[in-house]
C-alpha cells in the first residue's frame, strides 16, 4: 500500500499529538474531496488502561475523533493547493504525488472544528492488534459547513460509520509563522 | 397578465399549500424537530428566535431541499430560508418544470 502521506507529513498538517494523534498513514488522498488512513490499534494506547482494565476496547468516540483528523488532512492539503495555485507559498509544491510542505507555514492552525454526529453507528468493538482503516468522503457544503461521509473498516469489515459535519475556521488566519 | 380563471386560483392557491406543507413536514422530519408541522406558520421566521434552527440545521436544510425538489440554495443567498413563503417562493421561481 504506498505511502500518501507519512506521520511526519501528518503532524504539519494538523495540531494533535500524542496521546491524541490518531492517525498513522494516508494511503489515498484527494485534497478537498476524500481521504483513506490508516490506525494502527495497540494495548499500549493510554486510554485501553482505563477503557476498559479487564477488556481492552477502543471508545467508539475515538474512532470518530480519528475520522475527524482525516477529515482534517483532506482539508489542509486543500487548502495547500490553494495557496499554492495562488502563489501564496512557492516552497509548497506536490512533486510526484507527495506532498512537499514548507516548515514556516503553519497550515495546522487552520484545521476547523467538529460542529456535528450524526447517525454514528459503531457495528463491532475494535481491539489491540486491530489496524483501522479510515476513509471520509466530503459532501455537500453550505456556508462554513460541510457534511462529510466517514466510515472505519477492519479487515475488510466496517465496524463504525456514520456523518459529521465540520465547519471551516471562521477567521480563515492566514499568518505564516 | 391575463386573468386566471376561479378554477385557475384555486388550481394554483391548492399546489402552493401542498408546497407550503411538505416544506414543514420537509423542515420537521430532516431536523428531527419535535413539534407538529400544521404548527409553523407560513411568515414565522425559520432560524433564530422563530424555530430556534441554528446554522448546522441551514446545512441539513440546504441538502433536503436539494434532495426532495432538486433546488439549490447559494450560502450567499440566505433570506431564502427566511420564512416558508420565501422559501416557497424560490422553490417555484428556480423549479426546473
Amino acid at each position: 500500500m504506498k505511502t500518501v502521506l507519512s506521520v511526519e507529513q501528518i503532524r504539519e498538517l494538523i495540531p494533535h499529538r500524542w496521546p491524541f494523534l490518531l492517525l498513522d498513514r494516508v494511503v489515498e488522498l484527494k485534497p478537498g474531496d476524500m481521504g483513506v488512513g490508516l490506525k494502527n490499534v495497540t494495548v499500549s494506547e493510554p486510554f485501553f488502561e482505563g477503557h476498559f482494565p479487564r477488556e481492552s476496547i477502543m471508545p467508539g468516540v475515538l474512532i470518530v475523533e480519528a475520522l475527524a483528523q482525516l477529515t482534517a488532512v483532506v482539508y489542509g492539503t486543500k487548502a495547500l493547493q490553494s495557496m499554492q495555485e495562488n502563489d501564496e507559498i512557492a516552497a509548497t509544491t506536490v512533486e510526484n504525488d507527495e506532498f512537499v510542505i514548507d516548515r514556516h507555514v503553519d497550515i495546522s492552525s487552520r484545521v476547523g472544528y467538529l460542529v456535528a454526529i450524526k447517525e454514528m453507528k459503531f457495528l463491532k468493538t475494535v481491539v489491540p492488534g486491530d489496524q483501522l482503516r479510515l476513509k471520509v468522503k466530503i459532501g455537500k457544503k453550505f456556508g462554513v459547513l460541510s457534511q462529510v461521509k466517514v466510515a472505519a473498516y477492519v479487515a475488510r469489515e466496517c465496524v463504525a460509520r456514520g456523518a459529521l459535519t465540520v465547519s471551516e475556521r471562521p477567521d480563515g488566519d492566514k499568518d505564516t509563522r | 397578465m391575463d386573468m386566471l380563471t376561479y378554477e385557475e386560483t384555486k388550481e394554483q392557491a391548492l399546489k402552493r399549500k401542498e408546497l407550503t406543507e411538505r416544506l414543514k413536514e420537509l423542515i420537521v422530519e430532516r431536523l428531527d424537530l419535535d413539534i407538529e408541522p400544521e404548527l409553523i406558520t407560513d411568515d414565522q421566521p425559520i432560524f433564530g428566535r422563530g424555530l430556534g434552527l441554528d446554522s448546522i440545521d441551514a446545512l441539513e436544510l440546504f441538502v433536503a431541499i436539494e434532495d426532495e425538489f432538486n433546488v439549490t440554495v447559494f450560502d450567499d443567498n440566505i433570506e431564502v430560508f427566511s420564512s416558508i413563503n420565501k422559501l416557497a417562493d424560490y422553490i417555484v421561481e428556480n423549479q426546473e418544470e
